[in-house]
C-alpha cells in the first residue's frame, strides 16, 4: 500500500531531516532510494517534491551542501547544519507526539508485533 | 555498469534548460539524478534516448519546470510577512488614507494650542473629497465577512503589489 501525496507532503521535511541526521551526507537520488528501501516501497518521494524541499531547507540554513564532480556532472551532497540537527530532533519529536494524538483521536489499536 | 558520455550529459543538461529549468543549482541536482537512473537502467548506447525520455517523463505531471516553480514558491513563502486581517487593513488605511489626513494633522500641529479643532474649510474639504472614496472601499472590504468573499485578501494583496510576500491570516 502506498500513501497519499497529502500525507507524504506533510512529513517530507521531517523525513529528509531525519535521514540526513542518520546518514551524515546524502545526494538527491540517494535520499529517494533510502526512503524506498526503509519503507519497503510504501513511500516513494518524487523528484518534484524532493528538490523544492531540499532547496527550501538550504535557504533556511538547516542543511549545508558540498559538491563533487562525477566526470562532467556535479553531484550535490546535502548534510545537516548545527541548527538542522536541533530541528531534526524537534521535528521527529513533534511527529511522534502527533501520531500518538491521532492514534488516540481515531481510536486506532496498535498492532502487536 | 554503463557510464554516460559527455555528449549525452550535455544533451540532458540542454534539454533540462530547454524545458524551462533555469536555476543552476536545480539543473545540477536534476542532471545528476537523471544520469544515475539512466546509468542503472541502460545497457547499451542505442537505448539512451528512449531511456532518457521515459526517465524524464516520471519527473513531472505537466511540465518539468513545475519543479522550479515549486522551488521558487517555497523560497518566496519563507519570507512572507504574516499579518492578521485587521492589521492588514490598518496598513492599507495608513497607506491610502494617511496622506489625505496629513494636511489636517499638519495644521493642528502648526496652528498652536489656541486654534483648537477649527480646521479651515478648504483643508477639511480636500480631506473628505480625496479620502472618502478610498475609505468607503476599504470599509466595504473590511466589513465584508470573509466567508462571503474569500477573494478579498487576494485582491488586497494584489492592490499592494507585494502579494508573494504577504500572507493574510483570519482575524482573531
Amino acid at each position: 500500500m502506498s500513501y497519499s501525496t497529502e500525507l507524504i507532503k506533510g512529513t517530507l521535511k521531517t523525513i529528509i531531516l531525519k535521514l540526513l541526521a542518520d546518514n551524515k551526507k546524502m545526494y538527491g537520488y540517494e535520499i529517494t532510494q533510502k526512503v524506498k528501501e526503509l519503507t519497503a516501497d510504501r513511500i516513494q518521494i518524487t523528484e518534484g517534491a524532493l528538490y523544492p524541499t531540499l532547496h527550501a531547507l538550504e535557504a533556511d540554513k538547516l542543511v549545508t551542501t558540498e559538491t563533487e564532480y562525477i566526470g562532467k556532472r556535479i553531484r550535490k551532497y546535502y548534510s545537516l547544519s548545527p541548527t538542522g540537527k536541533t530541528q531534526a530532533k524537534e521535528k521527529v519529536k513533534e511527529l511522534a507526539s502527533f501520531m500518538d494524538t491521532m492514534i488516540s483521536l481515531l481510536d486506532i489499536k496498535p498492532k502487536m508485533i | 555498469m554503463y557510464s554516460l558520455n559527455e555528449q549525452q550529459i550535455d544533451f540532458i543538461l540542454r534539454d533540462i534548460n530547454a524545458r524551462g529549468v533555469r536555476l543552476e543549482s536545480l539543473q545540477n541536482d536534476l542532471l545528476d539524478h537523471i544520469c544515475v537512473i539512466i546509468e542503472q537502467q541502460i545497457e547499451k548506447e542505442e537505448d539512451f534516448e528512449q531511456c532518457y525520455e521515459s526517465t524524464i517523463r516520471a519527473f513531472y505531471r505537466q511540465e518539468l519546470r513545475e519543479i522550479e516553480e515549486d522551488t521558487i514558491f517555497l523560497l518566496a513563502c519563507r519570507n512572507r510577512l504574516t499579518l492578521s486581517r485587521t492589521l492588514f487593513f490598518i496598513l492599507l488605511f495608513t497607506i491610502f488614507i494617511g496622506p489625505f489626513i496629513y494636511p489636517d494633522i499638519a495644521w493642528l500641529v502648526t496652528s498652536g494650542p489656541t486654534a483648537g479643532w477649527n480646521i479651515p474649510l478648504d483643508i477639511w474639504a480636500s480631506t473628505v473629497v480625496y479620502s472618502l472614496f478610498p475609505l468607503l472601499i476599504l470599509l466595504v472590504l473590511l466589513l465584508t465577512p470573509e466567508r462571503l468573499d474569500p477573494l478579498i485578501p487576494a485582491k488586497s494583496k494584489v492592490l499592494l503589489g507585494v502579494r508573494p510576500f504577504i500572507k493574510i491570516i483570519a482575524a482573531r
